[in-house]
Parts: C-alpha cells; sequence; structure tokens
C-alpha cells in the first residue's frame, strides 16, 4: 500500500479552501476585513504619512476642537475673540476700541509665528499634541500588543494543550487540574496588582496578560488534539502505516491550525480590550507612548469641555474591535457553518 | 386485518430541495395507496428519498428548503398539502404517528418520560393530568417495559436504546392513531432487539388496526412484517406489490439485486456476496431515462432514453422497459 | 450531590490558600512600601511604621502570620485609610458592590436570554442581524467608554440622571441606574449571543422533529422543549460572566464614584497597601468561588444527565 492513499483522506487544506469560498459570501464580514486591512496599512505607513509626530507639543494649541478648515492659529484666534465677546455681551456692550486692538495684535502675532498655520484635523489633546497621530500611534501600539499578546497566549495555549492532550495520562490530569484551578481565579485583580507593583512597561504588560489567558486556547487545543487523536482517519492513517511525524504535520497540524486562525481572530480584540482596561487604570503603556486606552483615560476628565478628545480614539477603537468581533464570526461561520461555540 | 378502505393516497407527489449545487428531486411523481389494517413497506438505499417520502406525508420538512413541487396526499379524502399549520397539527400525534430512526436522539433529554407520553394524551385527548399520568403508565406497560411506574418517573437516558423505541412506539400510538409511519426503527438498535421491537410494532398495530408504513433498507424486515412493499430508487418508485410477489416474482432488476444482495446462510462459504455494482446517483444531476440504467446488467438502449413508464399487471406495478417490451411481445 | 458539595466547599480552601500565596508573594516581591511615598517622615520614624506591622521580619514568617490572621477572621489595617479597620471597610463596601454586580447580571441575563430567543426565532430576518450586530458591539465597546458616554449623555446633556454616587436620599435610586446598565453590557452581548446559538442548535434537533411530528403547537415547542436545553450553556457562563462583573466593577465603580470594594483597589495596589490589597482579592475570590459552586450545583439540577458523585 503506498503512501499516496494518504491523499484520500480529509486533508487540512481543502477545508481551508471550502471555507475562504463561503467566507467571501458574507458581505458584512468581507466588508470588516476591509476595515480590518486599512486599520493595518495606516499603521503600518504611518512614519510615513503626512501627520504631525505624536510627541510634538505645540503648548500654545492646547484643547484646540477639531477642524476640517481652520488652522491652529484661526482657532486661538477665534477663541480669544469668543472670550472677549463673551465678556462683552454678558456686560451688554460691544467691544471696547482696547478690546479689538488686542485682538488686532494678536491676528498679526498669529500670522508671522509659522507654527501656528498647523492644521488639526481631529483637534489637539491638553499638550498641545495632534489628535490624529496620537489616534493613529496609539492604534499602532494598541494593535501590536493585542497581535503579540494574542499569539503569546496561543503558543502558551498550544504547547499545554499539545502536550495535555497527546500524552494523556497523568500529565493531563495534572495540567487540567491546574488549568481548573487558574480558570476560577479572578485574574484580572491579579493582572492590576502584578501592573501596580512592577511598574508599567511593555514587557510586565504583555507578560502579565498573556500569562493569565492562555487558559481557553489550551482547554480549546486539548481537546481538538483529543479528538483528532482517536478520530478514524488518523486510525486509518496508521493503519495504511503512516508515520507519527507523518500523521502530525499532514493531518493533526492544519486541522488545529485552521480552528487557531480563528481563534486568533477572536482573541486580538480581547488583548486590546484588556490592554486598554489597563492603560485606563493608568496601568498599560506609559507616556510618552499612547495607546487607545491611554488616550481615553486623557480624556474622561475634561470630557464635558473637550469631548473630541474622548471620542476620537474611543471610536477609533470601537470600530477596529468591532470589525475584528465580526471578522472572527464570519471566519467562524465560513469554517463550521452549524458550529458557532462561544470559546 | 386489512380491509379495502383506502385511508391514505399519495398521488404523484414530488418534493424538490433547493440546494447550493442545484435542486434536488428527492421525490418525484411518487403514487401509493395505504389500506385500512395494511402494512406498507417502502425499501430503498440512502439517498432513495424513502425519508422525505415520510416527512413530506406529516408536511415536517422546514418550508425554507424545501418545494412541495406537485401531487397530492389525501387523508381519508382530505388533502394534507391544504390544511393550515393548526389543522395539522389536530393530525400529527393524532391520526398520523411517526416514530423515528435513532431513539437515542428522538426523546427529549431533559423531560420525564411520563411527561412526553402525557402531551399527546393531553393535547389530542383532552384527558387531565392525572388520567394522563395513569394511561401513560399503563402505555409503558403495555410496550413491555417492566416496573412501569418507576419507569415512567425517569429520564431518557436511563433506558436502553430498545427500551426507548418502546417509549417512542408507546408515544406514537398513544392516541390510537389511523396510520403509523416507522421510519427505520430497528436500524439503530441490535440485531437481537430489533426482532423483538418489529413484533412489538406488529402485535401493537395488529390490535388497534393500525395501518403501518415502514420505511427500511433491510429485506428480511420487510419479509418479516409487510403485507405489500413498495421499492424505491433515486426518488422513484420502481416497484410495487404484495410481499409474495415481490419476493417470488421480482420484475425491477433493482429489487432482484437486492434480494440477490442479502446474504443466504445456506449459500457456500467460498460463494462471493453479492452486490449491485456502482452506487446510487446524486440527486441533483440524474442520468437522463431510467435513473437505474448506470447500474443495471440488463439496461437496453432505450433505458438511457426515455424514462421507462409503469407497467401494471394486477397488484404488481413495475417501472422498467423489460417488461414494456415483454407485453408488446403478448 | 451533598458529599459533592461539601468536598467543593472543602475544595475552595486550598484554591484560596494559592491565591492568598500568590498575590501575597506578587505584592511583596515588588519594589516599594507602604511607606516609600512619605516624604516628610525622618527614616527612624518610617522604620518604626514598618516594624509595628512586622515589615522587617523575613516574608515567610510575614506570610504564616498573616495567613493565621486571616483564618483567625482578622484581615488587618489598611496604611493608607486609618480610621477603620479592613473588616470593617468590607461590612460597608461589600454590599454595595454585591448589590450592584448582582444587579448587573440579572439584567444583562434576563435582557440577554430575551434577545437571544427573539433573534432565533427570527433567524435571518433584520431583526435577527440587527440583535446580533449590536451584541458584538456590546463586546468591543468596553466598559470604560460606555460609562463616560452614558454621563456625558444622560447627565451633562440631558439631566435626567445624577452623574455618580450611591443611593442617597437625594436622588434614591436613580443614581444605580447608569452603574448598572454600564456593567451589564458585556455580559448582556456575550449571553444574548450564546442564547441565540444554543436555542438555534437544539431546535435543529431529533426530538423537536419528534415534538412537531406528536401535533405540538409551537409554542410548546419553544418554551417546554426547547428552553430548558438552550439555557444550560449560558448557565454555564454565569461563573465567568460574574468574573466579568468583579473585574468591571473595579472601573465602574471609579467612574461613578461607588462606595464599593473596587473603587480603591488601583490605588491599594499603587499604594502598596498590603493588607488592603488582600483583603480585596481574598473576598472576591471566595464570592467567584463560591458562585461557581452555585452555578455547578443549579446545573446538575436542570440537567437530568449530570450526576454528581
Amino acid at each position: 500500500m503506498s503512501s499516496d492513499n494518504l491523499e484520500a483522506l480529509p486533508k487540512g487544506m481543502s477545508l481551508f479552501q471550502k471555507a475562504l469560498s463561503r467566507f467571501f459570501k458574507n458581505k458584512m464580514a468581507v466588508a470588516s476585513l476591509f476595515v480590518v486591512i486599512f486599520y493595518g496599512i495606516v499603521a503600518l505607513l504611518a512614519p510615513w504619512l503626512p501627520i504631525h509626530g505624536f510627541e510634538e507639543q505645540v503648548l500654545d494649541h492646547q484643547n484646540l476642537p477639531p477642524s476640517l478648515t481652520k488652522n491652529g492659529g484661526e482657532l486661538l484666534v477665534e477663541r480669544l475673540r469668543f472670550e472677549l465677546e463673551d465678556r462683552a455681551g454678558r456686560e451688554n456692550r460691544s467691544l471696547t476700541q482696547q478690546e479689538n486692538e488686542q485682538l488686532e495684535k494678536f491676528e498679526a502675532q498669529i500670522r508671522s509665528d509659522p507654527k501656528h498655520a498647523r492644521r488639526y484635523l481631529l483637534g489637539t489633546d491638553y499638550l498641545g499634541r495632534d489628535m490624529l497621530s496620537r489616534v493613529i500611534y496609539g492604534g499602532q501600539i494598541s494593535m501590536v500588543l493585542g497581535l503579540i499578546g494574542a499569539l503569546t497566549s496561543i503558543l502558551i495555549g498550544l504547547i499545554v494543550g499539545g502536550i495535555s492532550g497527546y500524552f494523556g495520562g497523568r500529565i493531563d490530569s495534572f495540567l487540567m487540574r491546574f488549568v481548573d484551578i487558574l480558570y476560577s481565579l479572578p485574574y484580572m485583580l491579579l493582572v492590576i496588582i502584578f501592573m501596580a507593583v512592577f511598574g508599567k512597561n511593555i514587557f510586565n504588560l504583555v507578560f502579565a496578560l498573556a500569562g493569565v489567558s492562555w487558559l481557553t486556547e489550551a482547554r480549546l487545543v486539548r481537546g481538538m488534539v483529543l479528538s483528532l487523536k482517536n478520530s478514524e482517519f488518523i486510525q486509518a492513517a496508521r493503519v495504511i502505516g503512516a508515520s507519527t511525524p507523518r500523521i502530525l504535520v499532514r493531518h493533526l497540524f492544519p486541522n488545529v491550525m485552521n480552528v487557531v486562525i480563528v481563534f486568533t481572530t477572536l482573541r486580538i480584540p480581547s488583548f486590546i480590550l484588556m490592554e486598554a482596561f489597563l492603560s485606563f487604570l493608568g496601568l498599560g503603556v506609559s507616556a510618552p507612548m499612547a495607546s487607545w486606552g491611554s488616550l481615553v483615560e486623557d480624556a474622561v476628565g475634561s470630557m464635558t469641555i473637550y469631548p473630541w478628545r474622548l471620542i476620537f480614539p474611543a471610536l477609533a477603537m470601537v470600530i477596529f474591535l468591532f470589525c475584528m468581533n465580526f471578522l472572527g464570526e464570519g471566519l467562524r461561520e465560513a469554517y463550521d457553518p452549524h458550529s458557532e461555540k462561544i470559546l | 386485518m386489512m380491509t379495502d378502505e383506502i385511508i391514505l393516497e399519495v398521488k404523484n407527489l414530488s418534493t424538490y430541495f433547493h440546494t447550493e449545487q442545484g435542486q434536488v428531486k428527492a421525490v418525484d411523481h411518487v403514487s401509493f395507496v395505504l389500506r385500512d389494517g395494511e402494512t406498507l413497506g417502502i425499501v430503498g438505499e440512502s439517498g432513495s428519498g424513502k425519508t422525505v417520502l415520510n416527512l413530506s406525508i406529516l408536511r415536517l420538512l422546514p418550508s425554507s428548503v424545501t418545494v412541495h413541487a406537485g401531487g397530492q396526499i389525501l387523508y381519508r379524502g382530505r388533502d394534507m398539502m391544504s390544511l393550515n399549520e393548526s389543522e395539522l397539527q389536530q393530525i400529527r400525534g393524532n391520526k398520523i404517528s411517526m416514530i423515528f430512526q435513532d431513539p437515542m436522539t428522538s426523546l427529549n433529554p431533559y423531560m420525564k418520560v411520563c411527561d412526553q407520553l402525557m402531551e399527546t394524551l393531553i393535547l389530542h385527548q383532552g384527558l387531565d393530568k392525572k388520567t394522563a399520568k395513569e394511561k401513560s403508565v399503563e402505555l409503558i406497560k403495555h410496550v413491555g417495559i417492566p416496573d412501569p411506574k418507576i419507569r415512567a418517573e425517569q429520564y431518557p437516558h436511563q433506558f436502553s436504546g430498545g427500551m426507548r423505541q418502546r417509549v417512542m412506539i408507546a408515544m406514537a400510538l398513544s392516541c390510537k392513531p389511523d396510520i403509523l409511519i416507522a421510519d427505520e426503527p430497528t436500524t439503530a438498535l441490535d440485531v437481537t432487539i430489533q426482532a423483538q421491537i418489529l413484533d412489538l410494532i406488529r402485535e401493537l398495530t395488529r390490535e388497534m388496526k393500525t395501518s403501518v408504513i415502514l420505511i427500511t433498507h433491510d429485506l428480511g424486515v420487510v419479509a418479516g412484517i409487510c403485507d405489500t412493499v413498495a421499492v424505491m430508487y433515486a426518488g422513484r418508485i420502481v416497484e410495487y406489490g404484495t410481499v409474495d410477489e415481490i419476493f417470488s416474482n421480482p420484475r425491477h432488476p433493482y429489487t432482484q439485486g437486492l434480494i440477490q444482495s442479502v446474504p443466504r446462510l445456506d449459500g457456500s462459504s467460498d460463494h462471493e456476496l453479492f452486490s449491485i455494482p456502482g452506487s446510487p446517483p446524486s440527486l441533483v444531476n440524474l442520468p437522463a431515462g431510467c435513473h437505474f440504467q448506470p447500474r443495471c446488467s440488463k439496461a437496453m438502449p432505450i433505458c438511457a432514453e426515455k424514462y421507462p413508464p409503469e407497467i401494471v399487471n394486477g397488484n404488481h406495478r413495475c417501472c422498467c422497459w423489460l417488461w414494456h417490451r415483454g407485453e408488446d411481445r403478448g | 450531590m451533598i458529599h459533592y458539595v461539601l468536598r467543593r466547599l472543602f475544595g475552595i480552601i486550598p484554591t484560596l490558600i494559592i491565591i492568598i500565596t500568590l498575590s501575597f508573594f506578587i505584592i511583596r516581591l515588588a519594589p516599594g512600601s507602604p511607606f516609600s511615598s512619605e516624604r516628610n517622615l525622618p527614616p527612624a520614624v518610617i522604620a518604626n511604621l514598618e516594624k509595628k506591622i512586622h515589615l522587617d521580619e523575613p516574608l515567610i514568617l510575614q506570610y504564616l502570620r498573616y495567613l493565621g490572621d486571616v483564618l483567625r477572621g482578622d484581615l488587618g489595617y489598611s496604611t493608607k485609610h486609618t480610621d477603620f479597620t479592613i473588616n470593617e471597610f468590607i461590612v460597608r463596601s461589600l454590599p454595595v458592590s454585591l448589590t450592584l454586580g448582582v444587579a448587573a447580571l440579572t439584567l444583562a441575563l434576563v435582557t440577554g436570554v430575551t434577545f437571544g430567543v427573539m433573534a432565533a426565532l427570527r433567524r435571518n430576518t433584520l431583526l435577527d442581524h440587527g440583535l446580533m450586530a449590536l451584541s458584538i458591539l456590546g463586546i468591543s465597546v468596553p466598559m470604560f467608554v460606555i460609562g463616560p458616554l452614558l454621563q456625558l449623555f444622560f447627565s451633562v446633556y440631558l439631566g435626567w440622571l445624577p452623574t455618580a454616587g450611591w443611593i442617597s436620599s437625594r436622588s434614591g435610586g436613580l443614581t444605580l441606574i447608569l452603574p448598572i446598565l454600564t456593567l451589564s453590557v458585556t455580559d448582556f452581548a456575550y449571553i444574548a449571543r450564546l442564547t441565540r446559538t444554543s436555542v438555534l442548535e437544539i431546535l435543529r434537533s431529533d426530538f423537536i422533529r419528534t415534538a412537531r411530528a406528536k401535533g405540538l403547537p409551537e409554542r410548546d415547542i419553544i418554551f417546554k422543549h426547547t428552553l430548558r436545553g438552550a439555557l444550560l450553556p449560558v448557565l454555564s457562563f454565569l461563573g465567568p460572566a460574574f468574573a466579568n462583573i468583579v473585574t468591571g466593577s473595579v472601573v465602574v465603580e471609579s467612574i461613578f464614584d461607588i462606595p464599593g470594594m473596587g473603587r480603591f483597589f488601583v490605588n491599594s495596589a499603587l499604594n502598596r497597601d498590603y493588607f488592603m490589597i488582600m483583603a480585596t482579592v481574598i473576598v472576591y475570590a471566595v464570592i467567584l468561588l463560591v458562585a461557581n459552586l452555585v452555578v455547578d450545583i443549579i446545573y446538575a439540577i436542570m440537567d437530568p444527565r449530570v450526576v454528581y458523585e
């Protein structure tokens, strides 16, 4: 019996192709894919985009509202004019000669300084930093952290789950008991404690997040390994005489990878959320770096006066997460239209 | 036992599905009658359309994918196809009942057995809870389950496969229906239990004078308890007649093949087992002409061109060009 | 079953000890001490203060001492808030957090299940797609965005509801609305989707076909046959759902200035208020472990196939 007969057994690749064709029929999911790709491209090309630096502070330009047409200087002039007219209005008079002169002098000052020609599409924050670039660079950080976190925890989960499922027996029972105990812990609390006491830097962040969230992945992988281990086509392969590595590579691996792809897509939003959560508590990325979560945290205190500082990062984050989730759902349905297990 | 009164008449029934690959003609121009007290066996391989046929009778197919493409189902003269949902609900479980193949999954695992039995009694016979409970215990006893009172309070997972099927039978016969449709009732059971269940069905239906439509792929079952047989292939009935006739004088090559395929205990041990070559056609891409022609050892040129007409010979009907020409020759 | 419950109850103790140990050593191994931010105290005074709470002893000894205290029910003193013992703090703040949490979970459960069932019954209609998009939105918007936005909208712009605080004589129960709403959104989204999937799954099963073949009206099929099985996965989710609420309450309590246990949590960690953090973790852990046990018991009652020995 030649080992070519293995070709007749279900292969991971054909499953992938079928899923792909089903996926593309789902319009919303495809739309979400494009949005996500768009975000990715913007994040990648950020250093070359015609936007201001995200760290540049122009203290004169603090808390400017977003504007498509007016530049920084014009907004400052407007603000001064508004203040003066407001005071005059309350005192029931029009502007005095002195005030008008003040305005003109200010305008001249503005025109002479080139930095006031800067435009801020999404406004500025409390240090005069451009919100558009903050949101873009913040997105970069959020997305990268989300990806790294998801990949790390999946890696850990793959290893632990794989070992547990493949070897079974006492190793399996021990590892699963361990997972069960950890599952019932309020782990975000421990992460909060961890970040608070060990200081906030990227390594701690990824370590803490990935370190506590590999549990679901491990369970999932173990379940898959167990069912595949006993499934009929593996046994059939054995009967034909395929060797263990061949079985693993040709059959176990592609099937597991298919599920892992879907799962990763769904996990990235969770990680971004967790990181944003920590940043909101002041325990995530530290200045001058920003993530969407830290931008929201900056903005909450003064959201009634400067709502754009909250709205734009929040909107950017929510849209991204929504599309990632939709994408993940679309992938999951594409692979198995009837199974919608909440993982 | 079997009267001449026709209680169910299926006339030219066609049921098609819409799938991604195209239109599936699961049931195509099927006609038969069922008399009061008769046990009709419908035989065919998987994919022959026999299950779809039965679900069509009670209109249990989801309307989103199924299309009733033609024909009538006359139960005591009323066309089932024209009834609305509430009229159908009065017939289901009451006048026409159905039992399914897999007793493991056909009972609600979260409800006690007596509750599931009581439902039809309360709904269709208007019994109050107490009487229904007593009746359900009686029914459990009647189908041969010991300790009925204790068993009634148990859940399906506490029963064995055979006992669960007995419960299904009790449920189906609880309102003394005119017709019992049994869709492969023994296929999922152990061989030793199969005979018991079949005996039970035969005994009870005879007692209550219930007509039975028994779907199976097992000719032995048919020989055991059926009066008449309809052989289905690829959505059509290819041969129909009394059990005696069909077994002693099978006309359609497919029927002949089926009978030949049954391993015989008295055959010599080095005699190769017979199987009909090839496999059933995809119902999306049916061959032109006779559906069985690609696998038929007696095929003639005309078989690939036109679907054979039905040849009637008393109670024996058959769709095969072989017999048409035979008739021609006088 | 009784044996199982007792076993689980006793099993809480070792898990709790693991949690205490983990938290204890994470906190202690980090640099800093409760008094490191007090610049205006001379070092001698600081040393004295530290000695008072036994910080000069070897770590293991401190650990054992703490363990002993906990077992006797003494959770110590806060180094930041000196006017009450931690036990007193917990007695005051735990009911608040519990009320908030249970209310949010109940809201999430009731609305989630209702929406999920509706979406399942009207599958592939606009209602279904709309509800499911809504629930994905619910998963995508974090609590710390919803909270402030709700405050902005209902409190500042519309003036209908108070911005923050807990039940007071002035605004009564109205203050509860926004925080409970905020806390319930994420779990509502998960529960709605889970219910929908679960109902659809059950509707596809053989025993529903049997029920239809018996002539049961659609209403009976949904409420008597489908719901019980469909709710089981939702029940299983309640454990993690409650954990979400515990985590979320840390944020919600600080946004809405609610005098619960989570409000000071982050600050306690930053201030190295050892006993406060430990106590909060222990209380939360006990609540979660007990909640998980209750869920498991209810599950066993609802699914006749599950038998605990």
